[in-house]
Formats: structure tokens, C-alpha cells, sequence
């Protein structure tokens, strides 16, 4: 008779199988149908309505427009944090700790937290070159001027931003101060002494 | 169950069910969506997203036939599922609009090495450049691969080439020598600074009240002893 | 004792049926290039494994070339174990249960065997091309596209001679195992040219070709090699054990919600596409345990304390690991989808982890313990070759505790791996240090892997071995007779 399959110790090959009827366990189907409830109540919180606007984790259409800024002050900080980002954020780096050779910091910076922006509009409507001290450490490093690349509302933004965002808490800056600033036209970039020189 | 036309009815519908919600639906749904203007703040006029140079769609066939999506993720999750945000890997989460443009999209789904979609903000040509040849130069026990196939070795006559690479003299060439980049190196370079995602969507706005900075944590220096 | 094979026969299932010669020898040819390519295939997979595993420990190992860097030869890794090995052996065992439980001979073998030759020349073009820098970028899906139609024409040609073998079954009630079979043979053509078309041929727009591309992998996986390695497990054990299997009525549930529901998946929690693809998901997911109880239930009962009769067939053994292994991996995918573990685990280690117990431990373990039982009947059904009984054992433990170490080195080093992900603090290179003993260890584990490979791989050349030497002693013995 034919050996086993495998290996000698086996029996000899065995009967096709042969399946039996018995019923499926009542708490299975239970457990069907619970999981089945659970994924209906799972959708309707978590489906977003099918509406190919609502991305995880908003739930519905209208939170995802509840949490649109609306204030002034909420599309402002949008703005400012979107200039930061684009065009900021690669040298002072997007957690703002700016870096060595590159950026000095912004975050609890003197400069950004004075009292008032006149100097860092300023700054980033003319650029700055030479050296100068920020947070008790010496830099010398020349920032590119941005008055031809941004407006009022956007400069104003993203220095409202930069002074109330990481641990920064300071005014918001308004686009008027900004325009003034831009009046007084000045050739070439700033330096540190002669912004010294003019009220925070 | 034993009739065969039935069986594979059966199996028809099954699969039909699957088919159309995670591959007709989607299609039908996003499929069709051209850009937007549906931005809450952004350049003023544009739409979103915009086109990237012909330098950047080459270098994303390079980044396509080395396989880098098996280890880099380029898409940004929201603050509530995760650290990416905080790590400064983007301002907001990755959505639909931000891959209209791109082919093949290559996504990923293991993070080895950091998340991509925002390289463009966190590092310029040169340094994506240095990266490629030696990893370690930049970052000391990096498990990336170096890709020297894709520079030349050079012997410099006269003056060094501009587009010579400036690396630690330890990973670099012998005396006399120069490491210049490929056609290759330069397209990647150009795919992987032209990686952003930027300005908030309706479908991703900032949150209420703050925006999505990342704190200004001074991170743990890195050390060769095990972190705990 | 030849019996001839006689549809209008009702012969109880219990019984043995006729005409099983005549079916072990139209399945010859195609099998044996279906198994014997797909081992090979297995083995150049491990190697490809190995290299992409010990760059992590030392990058500049085989970086000099484009050839053998990281992301190419992971994908050529994949390639060659899916294509390679996974998808041929597949339908090597998906026509034999066709073929015992149709009571049928294969129908044209030639045909069959054909379309084999063709689906590897296909693979090797694929995995060449992929190395070469073709790749398409999509995991699971790396062949560039250039040979998908000649994969697809080697498949339908295998496919057909299935569903022919099929439709002239015997009458009777169809057994489990062949819807299995059916819904797998089926499936992936499917899959494949939904892929094929979304993705390379008139590419949609934008992230809708993420999502495609995570729903073929997900069916790949869960449906196709699910329904292909459940079709073999459904047969060997009952028949195996010599008990029936416990419900028909189970079998059937888990059958249909397999299909449903495993099909529906894939797709990462914070993943760029609207919420509802991602719950469509999650939902798909977690309802499979029904399946997953529906199988554990059947099993429990119809194996009941007959386990000490594991050890004397080592077929019934791989099997049998085989199911645990399934069971296991798909309690992970579960877990792994539920929303606080995958925000945690996303885009870590953990999710490979369950990749590599579906793939290496479920899958194949279950094809082995099927070609253990199937090739030395293709051989000579009469009196059928012997495996060496010590290869076998060392390929079973070699795999058994590589699969489990590389698993469970993973499992953790991605949750590892996530905790510190989800804290800003951690800088990325402390990170990958930190995962990189996890690494090591399942790096050990691949080799173990390797190592019960190469038993195998030997094994099949003994057992080929002695089918030639007994060929050639039978020749020799019949030419001594006709002179006298």
C-alpha cells in the first residue's frame, strides 16, 4: 500500500474531509450584530458626513467652519503665522529659536518684545546688517529687506504673530504703524546703534 | 452555497462594495479637485497649489526609482493624532489639495527617517545636497544610506567647480579632489526643497485662539549614551 | 490500485474518491514549477531581506552602487516574496484543492504551465527592473508597468484552467475550501488591474492614487493571501486530524465577512484623505473579527485535545502554526487600527511587524504544510518519495522562532518607537538609535528565517532527487525485463 505522504512514521493518506452542520453560536451573532451597531454610531461621528471637506479630526461640516478664524485678530495671527512660515521660518526656524550663523532668536527676544514695533518694522522693512545683541549673545549678520515683498497688513501680521506666538506675549501691531514706518524712506539696512537711538 | 454562478455573484458584489467605497468613491469625490482658492490667508491671489519647476518633477523620478518613500512619510498629521506639528514638520495637516500636482504621490507609510512634506521650509539645495552623499556628515549615526552614485569624484583643475559640495574634510575627498553633484543629485535636490505645504485651508485652519507653531522646546541634546 | 474517475458517482465524502492518480498526475507539471519556482523565489526574497535588514546596521553596506541601495532592494525584496513566491504557490495549492475536492483532473495542464512560465518571466523582468530603478513607489505594488500585462496574461492563463477544473467538477456539495479558492483566484485579478490602471497606465489625480494604492495592498494581504492560505488550512486539518470539520454554517460566515469586511481597510489614521475613507476603514477592520472568531471557533472545536497528534505530521503542524499565526496577526491588525493604538503606532515598526507575521508566519508556514503533503503525491502517487524527516524538523523550528523573535522584536520596538515619535523633545536621530537594538534582533530573526529556507530548499532537491533516481532504477528494471 502506498506509504505515508511525509514520513515513514505517518499512517497512510487519509479520506478526503468531511464537514459537519452544526449551527452557528447564537452569541456570535451577537457579537455581528453589536460590532455592527458600534460601526454605525462609529460613522455617524467619525464619517464626517461623507463631505470631502471634513479631514480627521473634525466631525462634521460645520465644525470644520466653526473652526475657521472669524475675529480679525484670528485671521490675522493665519496670515502672520502663513508669512512666518513661507518666508521666516528658514532662517529664524519655524520654532523661532533661530540659529547660530544664520538668525538670532525671536523667542523672548528684546527686540520683538519691546513695548512697541517701532524697531522691528523697521527691521524687516529695511533689513539689518552689522553687528548686534540679542538675549545677552553677540551676532553679525546681514537680514535681506522685505518692504518690496510684503504690504502693510502683511508685515503688521506677521510681527503680530511673531510677538504673540512660542512664549512671546506682546501688542498687536497695526498696519498703520507699519505705513509709517515705510514713510521715512531709508537707504540701505539698519544697524543695531541707530535703531538704538529711536523709542522701542 | 454550492452553485457556481451564484458563489461568484456573491464575490462580485463583496468585492464590488470595497471597490466602490475606497476606489470609486474617492475618485468621484476628490478626484476631480482642481486648485483652490478656498485659502484663509496665503500670497495674495494665487491659488493653491501651484506648479513646481521642471527640475522638481525630474527629481521626484528619482526619488521615485531609489525607493525613498520606503522610510520617509510626506504627509503631515494633524496636532490631535500626533507630534508632527510640534516637530515643525509643517503648520498644518496634509490635505488632498496639497498633492493635486504630484506623480506618482508617493506618501510613504514608515517614518525611518523624518517626514518630507515640508523639507523645502527646513532645508535649501546644498544641505539636501551633503545629505545625499553622506548623511553623517550632518546628522552623526544616521541610518540613511549614502548615495555617492549620484555625485562624481572629480580632480580639480585650476579652480574648484561652484557646484562643488562643502563637506567636513573628514567625509570628504582626498586632496585635489572634488565632489560634484550628478544631473540626478540636483533634480532630487530640486524635488526636495520645492516640499511645502503652506497656508491654511478651510479644510485645515489654524486653531482657534493660537496657531500651530511649534513650541520653542530646547530639544534634548543628542548623545551617544541610550535615551531612556 | 487505479480507479478510474466516474462524475455520476455519490460516493459519500467520507470515502476515498477515485481517480486520484489521474489528478496528481494533471497537476504535475504546473505544480512542480509553481512550488519549485515559488521556494526559489522565497529564498532570493530572504536574501534581498537580509541585505536591506544589515544596511540598517551598517549604511555603507552595498551603497555604492544603485543597484543594492536600501529603498530598491526592499522593494525588490517585497516583489519577489508577493510575486515571487506568495502569488504562485498560492494557486499551486488553490488548483490541487480544486482539483481533490472537484474530484476532477486539471484541465489542460499545459496551459497551466504555460501561463506560469510566463508569470516568471514576468517577475524576474519586474525585479530586475525594479533594482534597475523602475519602481513604481507604491508598497506591494513595485513592478513597473511595463510587465503588468504579461504578469496578468500568465495569471488568467492559470486562472482559466482553474475555473474550467471547477465548472466540471464532480456533483456534490462544495466543501469550504473551494469557495476559498474560487474567492481567491478571483480577487486578484481584480486588485491587480484596478491598481495597474489608477496608478501607472492613466494615473488618477492626486491623493486618490494614495488611497487606490493602500487598498490593494490591504486586499493583497487580508483577502487574497487570507482566502488562499485559509482554503489549505480548511482542508489539511479536518482531513489531517481525520475529524470533520466542525460547521459548515461557521464556515460560511467567515468566509462572506472575510470577503466584506477585510476588504475594506488600509488606510492610515492621519492620512491626507477625507475622514470618512480613513472611518470606512477602521470599521472594515474591527468588524473582521467576526471572521476571525468564526475560524477560531470552527478550529476549537473540530481540533478539540486531539493535539499530540500535531507532532506526527509535520504537515498538520505547519498548518497548524499557520492558523495561529493568522489568528494572531489579524487580532493585531484590529488592535492596530483602533484610533488611541494607531495614533500612537502610525508610520512605526508595529504595522511591519504584523506585515511579517501575516506574510512569513501565517502564509507561509501554511503553504508548506501543504506542499509537505502535496509534492511527494505529484512525484509518484503510487509510492511517493520521503522527505528527510530531520530537514523537515529543522526548517519548522528555524522558522517558527525566527518569525516569532523578528514579530515580537518589531511589536515592540514600534510602540517603542512611537512613544518617543509622539514627544517633541526626542530629536529623530535619538529615536532611531533607540529602535535600532529592536532592529538587531529582528535582523537575527530574518536569518533564522534564511537558514529554514535553505532546509527546505534542500529538502526539495533530495525529494526531486530520489523521484529521478527511482525514474531511472524503474527505466532500468523494466529494460531488464523486456530483454529477458
Amino acid at each position: 500500500m502506498s506509504p505515508n505522504p511525509t514520513t515513514k512514521s505517518m499512517p497512510r493518506e487519509t479520506a478526503e474531509p468531511s464537514v459537519g452542520f452544526s449551527a452557528v453560536p447564537i452569541w456570535l451573532i451577537m457579537v455581528f450584530a453589536g460590532l455592527f451597531y458600534w460601526s454605525q454610531i462609529y460613522l455617524s461621528d467619525h464619517a464626517g458626513g461623507f463631505d470631502k471637506a471634513v479631514y480627521v479630526p473634525f466631525q462634521s461640516f460645520q465644525d470644520v467652519a466653526d473652526n475657521n478664524p472669524k475675529s480679525e485678530a484670528g485671521l490675522e495671527m493665519a496670515m502672520g503665522a502663513d508669512v512666518f512660515n513661507k518666508t521666516c521660518s528658514a532662517c529664524h526656524q519655524p520654532n523661532g529659536l533661530g540659529k547660530d550663523g544664520v538668525a538670532p532668536p525671536l523667542v523672548g527676544s528684546e527686540w520683538v518684545m519691546a513695548p512697541g514695533p517701532n524697531r522691528i518694522e523697521r527691521i524687516v522693512l529695511n533689513g539689518l546688517t552689522g553687528p548686534i545683541t540679542v538675549k545677552g549673545k553677540d551676532y553679525n549678520l546681514t537680514m535681506p529687506p522685505w518692504k518690496d515683498n510684503f504690504d502693510d497688513k502683511h508685515i503688521a501680521a506677521v510681527l503680530s504673530y511673531v510677538r504673540n506666538t512660542w512664549e512671546n506675549k506682546a501688542s498687536h501691531v497695526k498696519p498703520e504703524q507699519v505705513a509709517a514706518a515705510r514713510k521715512e524712506v531709508h537707504p540701505g539696512p539698519e544697524t543695531s546703534p541707530e535703531l538704538q537711538q529711536m523709542p522701542p | 452555497m454550492n452553485s457556481g454562478p451564484l458563489l461568484f455573484l456573491g464575490l462580485f458584489v463583496t468585492m464590488a462594495c470595497s471597490w466602490l467605497t475606497f476606489v470609486m468613491g474617492p475618485q468621484l469625490q476628490i478626484g476631480g479637485l482642481t486648485t483652490t482658492t478656498n485659502i484663509i490667508v496665503g500670497a495674495i491671489g494665487q491659488d493653491y497649489p501651484h506648479t513646481e519647476p521642471g527640475a522638481a518633477h525630474q527629481g521626484a523620478e528619482v526619488y521615485r526609482a531609489n525607493g525613498c518613500a520606503s522610510c520617509h512619510t510626506q504627509q503631515v498629521r494633524p496636532a490631535a493624532l500626533g507630534s508632527d506639528i510640534n516637530r515643525g514638520w509643517g503648520i498644518r495637516r496634509s490635505t488632498a489639495y496639497d498633492y493635486l500636482f504630484q506623480e506618482p504621490v508617493m506618501l510613504g507609510s514608515l517614518r525611518v527617517g523624518p517626514d518630507l512634506a515640508n523639507a523645502g521650509r527646513r532645508m535649501d539645495a546644498a544641505a539636501v545636497l551633503t545629505r545625499l552623499y553622506e548623511p553623517r556628515a550632518i546628522t552623526p549615526g544616521s541610518v540613511m544610506p549614502p548615495y555617492r552614485f549620484l555625485f562624481d569624484t572629480r580632480k580639480i583643475h585650476g579652480a574648484p567647480s561652484p557646484d562643488a559640495l562643502q563637506i567636513p574634510p573628514q567625509f570628504g575627498p582626498p586632496p585635489g579632489y572634488e565632489i560634484v553633484p550628478r544631473a540626478e543629485a540636483l533634480a532630487l535636490a530640486a524635488y526636495v526643497t520645492s516640499l511645502h505645504q503652506d497656508g491654511y485651508l478651510f479644510e485645515a485652519p489654524p486653531p482657534p485662539g493660537k496657531t500651530n507653531a511649534p513650541p520653542s522646546i530646547v530639544p534634548v541634546a543628542p548623545t551617544n549614551a541610550p535615551a531612556k | 490500485m487505479r480507479v478510474s474517475a466516474s462524475p455520476a458517482q455519490t460516493a459519500p465524502r467520507s470515502a476515498a474518491p477515485p481517480g486520484r492518480v489521474e489528478i496528481e498526475a494533471s497537476c504535475r507539471a504546473p505544480l512542480l514549477v509553481l512550488f519549485g519556482g515559488g521556494v526559489l523565489w522565497l529564498f532570493i526574497a530572504s536574501l534581498f531581506a537580509l541585505v536591506a535588514s544589515l544596511k540598517f546596521h551598517n549604511p555603507r553596506f552595498m551603497a555604492d552602487e544603485p543597484y543594492w541601495t536600501y529603498g530598491r532592494v526592499h522593494a525588490a525584496h517585497l516583489t519577489a516574496l508577493l510575486y515571487g513566491f506568495a502569488v504562485p504557490v498560492a494557486l499551486g495549492v488553490g488548483l490541487w484543492l480544486l482539483c481533490r475536492l472537484g474530484r476532477a483532473p486539471l484541465a489542460a495542464p499545459y496551459v497551466a504551465a504555460l501561463g506560469v512560465v510566463i508569470w516568471n518571466c514576468a517577475v524576474t523582468i519586474g525585479v530586475i527592473g525594479i533594482l534597475c530603478g523602475g519602481g513604481t513607489g507604491f508598497e506591494s505594488f513595485e513592478m513597473p508597468g511595463y510587465v503588468a500585462g504579461l504578469l496578468l496574461a500568465g495569471y488568467l492563463l492559470i486562472a482559466l484552467c482553474g475555473a474550467v477544473t471547477f465548472h466540471l467538477r464532480a456533483a456534490g456539495r462544495l466543501y469550504p475550501s473551494q469557495w476559498f479558492v474560487l474567492g481567491a483566484l478571483f480577487w486578484f485579478p481584480w486588485i491587480f488591474s484596478t491598481a495597474a490602471m489608477m496608478l501607472l497606465f492613466m494615473p488618477v489625480r492626486g491623493v486618490v492614487q494614495a488611497s487606490v494604492a493602500w487598498w490593494f495592498a490591504h486586499n493583497f494581504n487580508t483577502v487574497f493571501l487570507g482566502f488562499a492560505g485559509l482554503a489549505s488550512i480548511f482542508y489539511f486539518i479536518p482531513k489531517l486530524l481525520g475529524r470533520p470539520l466542525h460547521s459548515y454554517h461557521l464556515a460560511g460566515l467567515a468566509f462572506w465577512t472575510l470577503a466584506l469586511f477585510g476588504s475594506w481597510g488600509g488606510i492610515p489614521d492621519g492620512a491626507p484623505v477625507p475622514a470618512w475613507i480613513v472611518s470606512m476603514g477602521v470599521v472594515g477592520t474591527v468588524l473582521t473579527a467576526v471572521p476571525l472568531l468564526a475560524v477560531a471557533l470552527n478550529f476549537c472545536h473540530t481540533v478539540r485535545q486531539d493535539l499530540n497528534t500535531l507532532d506526527a505530521n509535520p504537515a498538520l503542524r505547519f498548518t497548524y502554526v499557520g492558523l495561529i499565526f493568522w489568528l494572531i496577526a489579524g487580532a493585531h491588525q484590529i488592535v492596530g487600527v483602533l484610533p488611541h493604538v494607531s495614533e500612537l503606532t502610525n508610520f512605526t515598526w508595529f504595522a511591519v511587524a504584523q506585515k511579517e507575521l501575516f506574510q512569513y508566519g501565517f502564509f507561509t508556514l501554511t503553504m508548506f504544510g501543504a506542499i509537505y503533503y502535496i509534492t511527494p503525491l505529484l512525484l509518484d502517487k503510487e509510492r511517493p518519495p520521503v522527505w528527510a524527516a530531520i530537514l523537515v524538523k529543522w526548517h519548522f523550528w528555524l522558522t517558527f522562532i525566527g518569525v516569532l523573535i523578528s514579530y515580537l522584536a518589531l511589536a515592540v520596538g514600534g510602540v517603542g518607537q512611537g512613544i518617543y515619535l509622539s514627544d517633541a523633545k526626542y530629536l529623530f536621530p535619538q529615536i532611531m538609535k533607540a529602535t535600532l537594538v529592536t532592529l538587531r534582533v529582528s535582523t537575527l530573526g530574518d536569518l533564522l528565517i534564511v537558514a529554514g529556507t535553505i532546509c527546505f530548499l534542500l529538502n526539495f532537491a533530495l525529494l526531486l532527487a530520489q523521484s529521478a533516481y527511482r525514474c531511472w532504477a524503474d527505466y532500468g528494471a523494466g529494460a531488464r525485463k523486456e530483454r529477458r
